[in-house]
């Protein structure tokens, strides 16, 4: 039984909950100093092997899922728990009673506590009517004793702020379980079913199937970018379901999962298109996208060539070259035509003209696809713990107790009258003796 | 440098003529605390409510600027906007408590911190004032009511850092005899209900911030919580005030140790706003795309 009560004791007292508020913020700002969630090659670079083993067996790498930082989580609950539970009772019976009596709170001696003694020149029933008026309609009265309580109901409020921080925590909990959040990139006109998880890169398949129609990027006048805008299509068993166009802070949300525009950029390129002139009828013979290496027909003469870049192009040099199915190498060459932003590149085999015209390069968007299931647990906690907070601060809850002794002829009165407060505050007793001033002008 | 011509049409240049203001009534105040002339604070609040004024309209001015040159949201996310809106936020709360208390006192403080802030902005290069286009990961609704719900609260914790250096100060000298200016300052236990009050009414505008914040994130960038430093700092600020609250139900916690806590408190708030920008990016360059930009 004793060990039990010291075990109560430990989790309910504030030290604890200071401690665990300290211990939290200090965990958090290691997380803030190293990057969490790298891969672990670019940990080894940065830090080096040693240290690397060190911080990954501190669990410093990935703190805020570490076994200790969720430990200080629950046991934070536990004392935020044990301790309402604790002083509940107490609450309750400053609100709804029995209240003390003005004996038993004299013989308290309250630190908080201010009393003043007041004579009243009028007979009890008359001084209690002015006390009313002054401190409203009081919650329990005895022929001599008068008890009023102001802002009772608001005690509760602490514990409404508690209870949300629970509301909360259960809705990143069932976030966590029931929800997930992944990345992934879409080539332009490409689809996808399969996303990857943020936190270990593990594949998730989607209800349904996503195809990038389109992506640009707008910019403003000085070209800084203005949006990122990627149109997708939502696709189910074939058919195309819904069409949207999702920019940053524009998500689309189908079926409970998101897509956000989160990334883009395009994939290094691997196709060139060649226009290929035979110069002896001066006709464009064919035009051919040609994959890097592969074999082609030019169309001429059974000519056969491949498209290669340079693997380490020099610089002012042309990036790449024709070789043709007998292995000869053409250059290309590069003719001024109309401006200089627009040479003509050709590369020349007997009749035949290559003419490079750009490569093929494909833009990809990178998404974000997260379910973000039971956030509105999230957001009705949060509301419920700003409205708790502003009750808990602004309301000071107030006893009074009065005291009365009529004298002999019944004419006078005196009162004891004893005001503590909940918060010490300096305008309490400030307000306390305007009160007491009021009184003694009705009443002296 | 920029020419009087940018600075006048974007409203800049009133920030700096604004920034004489403020300097000149911490100039009075600072003599007040030395001398106790009753007039100089009064003084140095006329000419604070007018430097208060000229910020108004330059917020007018380089809101419309920004507008007419094709901007949709209003400009609060650069370092400048957003240090020259922590001065007139903390200004502001400065003469909402000046009407309600009486306290000059705390007059040298919030000149001096707003007085830093705007000088900063204003000729530090870090803190560049022309008007630039907003970043897509920026431009939402959402931004207006996060920034201005924080800064609320950023001006609340700065006023009670003021008042937990003028508690400290004056539980210092207790002991001592005299003291020049120790009777010019409000009673310790006023203070101390000041600090619980200001912080309270930070700490409410705090989470509230933090809440909003985490709801945009939600609804623009995959996620309510992505543990990214700026998130993270906001919420260690919340924990620091969250125990402020707490450490006043332990017993043999006076007035000193929570004077302490609101100014280790401010510390952590100006960390989280200006540190994190300013020196982590630097400790691990890295980027993460729509990673929060200041605040
Ligand atoms: C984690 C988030 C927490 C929040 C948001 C929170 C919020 C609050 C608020 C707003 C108050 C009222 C303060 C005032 O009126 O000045 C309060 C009081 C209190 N809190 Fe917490 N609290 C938290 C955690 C804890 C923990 C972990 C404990 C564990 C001991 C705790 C124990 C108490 C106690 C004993 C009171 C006094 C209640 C009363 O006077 O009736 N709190 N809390």
């Amino acid at each position: 039984m004793k060990m039990l009560s010291k075990i109560n004791k430990f989790f309910c007292s504030v030290k604890l909950a200071i401690f665990l508020f300290i211990a939290i913020a200090a965990f958090s700002m290691v997380g803030t100093f190293i990057n969490q969630g790298d891969t672990t090659s670019q940990y080894r670079t940065i830090f080096g092997p040693e240290i690397y083993h060190i911080l990954y067996w501190l669990g410093f790498l990935n703190i805020y899922g570490s076994w200790y930082f969720i430990g200080l989580t629950v046991l934070l609950i536990v004392n935020l728990v044990t301790a309402s539970v604790n002083i509940f009772p107490h609450t309750l019976k400053a609100v709804f009673g029995p209240y003390p009596s003005f004996k038993e709170m004299m013989d308290k001696k309250s630190p908080k506590a201010a009393y003043e003694v007041v004579e009243s020149k009028k007979n009890i029933e008359e001084t209690k009517k002015v006390l009313n008026e002054k401190f409203g309609k009081p919650f329990s009265e005895t022929e001599t004793e008068l008890y009023y309580s102001k802002n009772s109901i608001f005690r509760f409020s602490p514990y409404i702020a508690h209870l949300s921080i629970i509301i909360i925590i259960i809705g990143v909990i069932l976030n966590v379980k029931y929800g997930f959040r992944s990345y992934t990139n879409i080539k332009v006109g490409e689809k996808t079913d399969v996303s990857y998880l943020t936190k270990n890169q593990k594949p998730v398949k989607l209800p349904f199937t996503i195809r990038l129609d389109n992506y640009q990027t707008k910019y403003y006048k000085d070209g800084i970018p203005k949006s990122y805008i990627s149109k997708i299509s939502i696709i189910k068993n074939h058919v195309s379901v819904a069409e949207k166009n999702i920019e940053v802070n524009h998500p689309f949300t189908y079926g409970g999962i998101t897509i956000y525009q989160a990334s883009y950029g395009h994939y290094r390129p691997t196709v060139a298109k060649l226009l290929i002139v035979n110069l002896k009828n001066r006709k464009l013979e064919k035009a051919v996208y040609a994959e890097f290496g592969k074999l082609y027909d030019a169309g001429i003469n059974n000519i056969k060539f491949r498209f290669i870049p340079y693997k380490r192009p020099k610089r002012g040099e042309i990036p790449f070259f024709i070789e043709l199915g007998n292995k000869r190498i053409l250059k290309f060459n590069v003719l001024p035509y109309k401006n200089k932003s627009m040479p003509l590149i050709f590369a020349k085999y007997h009749d035949a003209v290559f003419l490079y015209t750009g490569v093929k390069s494909y833009y990809y968007s990178g998404v974000e696809i997260t379910k973000n299931a039971y956030t509105s647990v999230i957001w009705l906690g949060s509301i419920i713990l700003i409205t708790a907070l502003f009750f808990s601060f602004f309301f000071n809850h107030v006893e009074t107790w009065v005291k009365l002794s009529g004298s002999k002829d019944g004419k006078k009165t005196s009162m004891e009258i004893l005001s503590v407060p909940k918060k010490k505050f300096e305008s309490f007793y400030k307000n306390f003796d305007k009160i007491i001033a009021k009184i003694k002008k009705d009443l002296g | 440098m920029i020419s009087a011509n940018v600075s006048a049409l974007d409203g800049s240049l009133y920030f700096t003529i604004s920034l004489f203001f403020v300097l000149a009534s911490f100039a009075g105040y600072f003599i007040f605390l030395f001398t106790g002339n009753k007039t100089i604070p009064k003084v140095s609040f006329g000419i604070l409510i007018a430097g208060f004024i000229i910020q108004t309209a330059a917020f007018v001015v380089r809101w419309i600027y920004a507008y007419k040159i094709g901007i949709d949201t209003p400009p609060l996310v650069d370092l400048y906007d957003s240090m020259v809106f922590f001065a007139y936020v903390i200004i502001f709360g400065f003469i909402l408590i000046r009407i309600f208390y009486d306290f000059d006192a705390l007059g040298f403080i919030i000149t001096l911190v707003a007085s830093l802030a705007l000088a900063f902005a204003s000729f530090s290069p870090l803190a560049p004032s022309a008007v630039e286009p907003t970043i897509p990961a920026l431009q939402s609704y959402w931004l207006i009511y996060h920034i201005m719900t924080l800064f609320v609260s950023y001006g609340a914790f700065g006023a009670s850092f003021g008042l937990g250096i003028l508690y400290l100060i004056k539980s210092g000298r207790k002991n001592k005899t005299g003291g020049w200016f120790l009777n010019l300052l409000p009673p310790s236990n006023i203070i101390e209900e000041a600090i619980y009050k200001v912080i309270v009414f930070g700490l409410v505008f705090l989470t509230a911030g933090i809440v909003i914040g985490a709801a945009w994130a939600d609804s623009a960038w995959g996620g309510y919580w992505s543990w990214d430093p700026k998130e993270t700092w906001s919420l260690i600020t919340w924990l620091t005030y969250i125990l402020f609250i707490h450490a006043r139900f332990t017993k043999g916690w006076g007035g000193k140790k929570m004077a302490w806590i609101a100014v280790i408190g401010f510390a952590v708030v100006i960390f989280c706003y200006l540190g994190v920008d300013l020196i982590l990016p630097g400790l691990h360059s890295y980027a993460t795309p729509g990673s929060t930009p200041i605040l």
